[in-house]
């Protein structure tokens, strides 16, 4: 069942790495971005293998870049989370849609405020660019009742709305966003990420910021600027920030829609491991048209590369 | 103007932002409603407004016949033969439950689920009854209903996603337009990835109930509302002569772009208020003695 033979719209099936593939992946790029959730670690446990793996291709000489599409902590906070999993990283490396959306609006010269939509993160990243901010976790209990004579003012300075991943969304946000984006004129619309639902425990599926940003654009009928993945936004700042080009880059991620999209949309080299929510049967399923150039079981897999090495040796 | 009088006998309007904003009657309105009602006009209401059921509109002095995007859903449920012995969960107000249950449906959530918190450390559960996730306009939307939502409609096989309306905005108070049912829908279908079966505006659902029970024919009717893309095209879809005013959300400027428009929303007739029309319904009722 699993062959390369071309499909009708072109493109080959997956191939599953073996171990000339993987000693030819780290060969041919400079660069590794990696999703976390799924390839790095699953909810707080790190994946096995992982720390070594990272400091393999680091002492190859790699580049490596994290990214999560999560928005709930500013990159300083995944740094935590990081050094507390026993893995050597720096802050600069990690890429979270927080940090997209601040540096989306740092890169468009934003000078005026912005009403949040989310947790501490964004806030945190919007502070390190000195961009002022309202809403966020302080109008969590906020309620609208609703009642005869009931009105809600808002600020003519907000220039922008950063939609990311609430856990605490209600009326009153959707409200507040809703009046700005309507009447502020030039009020942009960003999202920080859409994807439909995450992984905040093993049990279960969770909502996704794909509902957060989905009820402002039922509410303005308005598309978002969205700066995660899939979109390229980010891919573009960390290619710029580290002065690469897309070839010298390889996508390692867990989900067909957003990583593997992300890295194909990017023309980057792209790498699927199954330790996350895509399994074998959902890739090379019929219905499946995202192909990623490799795949394997997980990320450790390639610690093949120095086995072989040594081997050889 | 008089000629509309002469050429169309059922007449249908939204409520708001055509008969009233919030809780103010539009000026002249009620006269001319009224005066409809004495030239023989059916008067007929519909309205998106899923936050109420049909009984409650009664106490604002309306006699007819009202048509609230709540009862669209329970009806529109009704019409598919919905199995009974399943459930329906709602993301919205009082009013839809009670047109569920004034149709037999079982249904729990609305604002019973309101201080509903989602927790992270346990699994959340759900029924997997629910064979309908209904929405609505909801004041009181929160990740948990979202959540018990999707999850419904994720994991319970075959179960529909119904909504009573997708307006953006609403005048739910005088003052302000708040954002709508198209905040809630647009919220669950970011999770669960599908469109809902709209029964309210611009859905021409209701029109088959309301021709049947009215013997209406839409070529002698006309609906009158304040909103090109539910009122006015509900008009178009049905078949019927439409009527714009201007007393609600729409504003000059968006009706010269509709209409500069290809594929634009087009009313047959613009009046600025409805309350306008009570001169000339008045000399219509004294051409008729």
């Amino acid at each position: 069942m699993v062959s390369c033979k071309a499909v009708a719209n072109g493109t080959t099936q997956p191939r599953r790495a073996d171990t000339d593939d993987k000693r030819k992946l780290i060969d041919s790029v400079d660069c590794f971005i990696f999703d976390c959730d799924g390839v790095i670690w699953r909810g707080d446990s790190v994946i096995d293998g992982v720390p070594e793996t990272l400091d393999m291709l680091r002492a190859m000489g790699k580049r490596l870049v994290f990214v999560t599409n999560n928005s709930t902590k500013s990159r300083a906070g995944y740094l935590g989370k990081f050094t507390g999993l026993g893995l050597n990283v720096n802050a600069e490396e990690i890429y979270s849609s927080s940090y997209a959306a601040a540096a989306y609006l740092e890169s468009i010269d934003f000078k005026k405020k912005v009403y949040v939509i989310g947790e501490s993160g964004i806030l945190e990243e919007l502070d390190l660019k000195g961009i002022q901010h309202l809403g966020g976790p302080e109008d969590a209990e906020k309620v609208v009742a609703l009642k005869k004579g009931e009105y809600m003012e808002h600020d003519e300075d907000v220039g922008a709305v950063v939609v990311g991943f609430d856990r605490h969304i209600n009326y009153y946000k959707i409200q507040y966003a809703t009046l700005c984006i309507r009447e502020n004129p030039g009020c942009l619309f960003i999202a920080t990420n859409r994807d439909a639902v995450t992984h905040l425990t093993d049990a279960q599926e969770w909502a996704g910021n794909g509902s957060m940003v989905g009820a402002i654009a039922g509410s303005t009928k308005r598309e978002p600027i969205t700066v995660g993945k899939p979109a390229e936004f980010m891919l573009d700042n960390i290619a710029k920030t580290f002065g690469l080009k897309r070839q010298q880059i390889c996508m390692v991620g867990d989900r067909l829609d957003t990583d593997i999209l992300f890295g194909k949309n990017g023309g980057l080299t792209t790498c699927l491991v199954l330790s996350g929510v895509t399994d074998e049967e959902t890739l090379l399923s019929p219905e499946n048209s995202v192909h990623p150039d490799y795949y394997m079981s997980q990320l450790s897999e390639l610690l093949a590369v120095k086995e072989a090495a040594k081997v050889a040796a | 103007m008089l000629q509309l009088l002469q050429d169309y006998d059922c007449w249908v309007f939204d409520l708001d932002g055509t008969i009233w904003r919030g809780n103010e009657v539009i000026e002249g309105v009620l006269e001319a409603l009224e005066l409809l009602r004495k030239l023989g006009k059916k008067v007929l209401f519909m309205t998106n407004n899923s936050m109420k059921s049909r009984g409650s509109y009664l106490d604002k002095c309306l006699q007819d016949d009202i048509y609230c995007s709540s009862y669209s859903a329970a009806a529109y449920l009704d019409s598919i033969g919905f199995d009974r012995s399943k459930k329906a969960y709602v993301v919205g107000e009082r009013g839809i439950m009670q047109e569920l249950a004034a149709v037999g449906i079982e249904s729990f959530g609305g604002p019973d689920d309101n201080e509903k918190r989602a927790s992270f450390s346990s699994e959340m559960l759900h029924d997997t009854q629910v064979g309908a996730v209904v929405c609505g306009v909801d004041p009181n939307l929160s990740y948990y209903k979202v959540q018990y939502a999707s999850m419904c409609l994720l994991l319970n096989p075959g179960c529909l996603f119904i909504a009573t309306n997708t307006d953006a905005r609403g005048h739910f108070t005088p003052n302000l337009e708040w954002a709508g049912a198209g905040a809630t829908v647009g919220a669950i279908k970011g999770v669960v990835e599908r469109d809902p079966i709209v029964t309210g505006k611009p859905s021409p659902f209701l029109m088959q109930d309301i021709a049947a029970k009215h013997n209406v024919q839409p070529a002698k009717s006309i609906m009158v509302g304040d909103r090109l893309d539910t009122d006015i095209l509900w008009g178009l879809n049905t078949g019927m002569a439409t009527l714009l005013v201007m007393t609600g959300v729409t504003d000059e400027q968006l009706l010269v772009a509709q209409r500069g428009s290809s594929n634009g929303v087009k009313p047959h007739f613009v009046m600025d208020s409805f309350g306008d029309l009570r001169r000339v319904a008045q000399q219509a009722l004294q051409q008729q003695k």
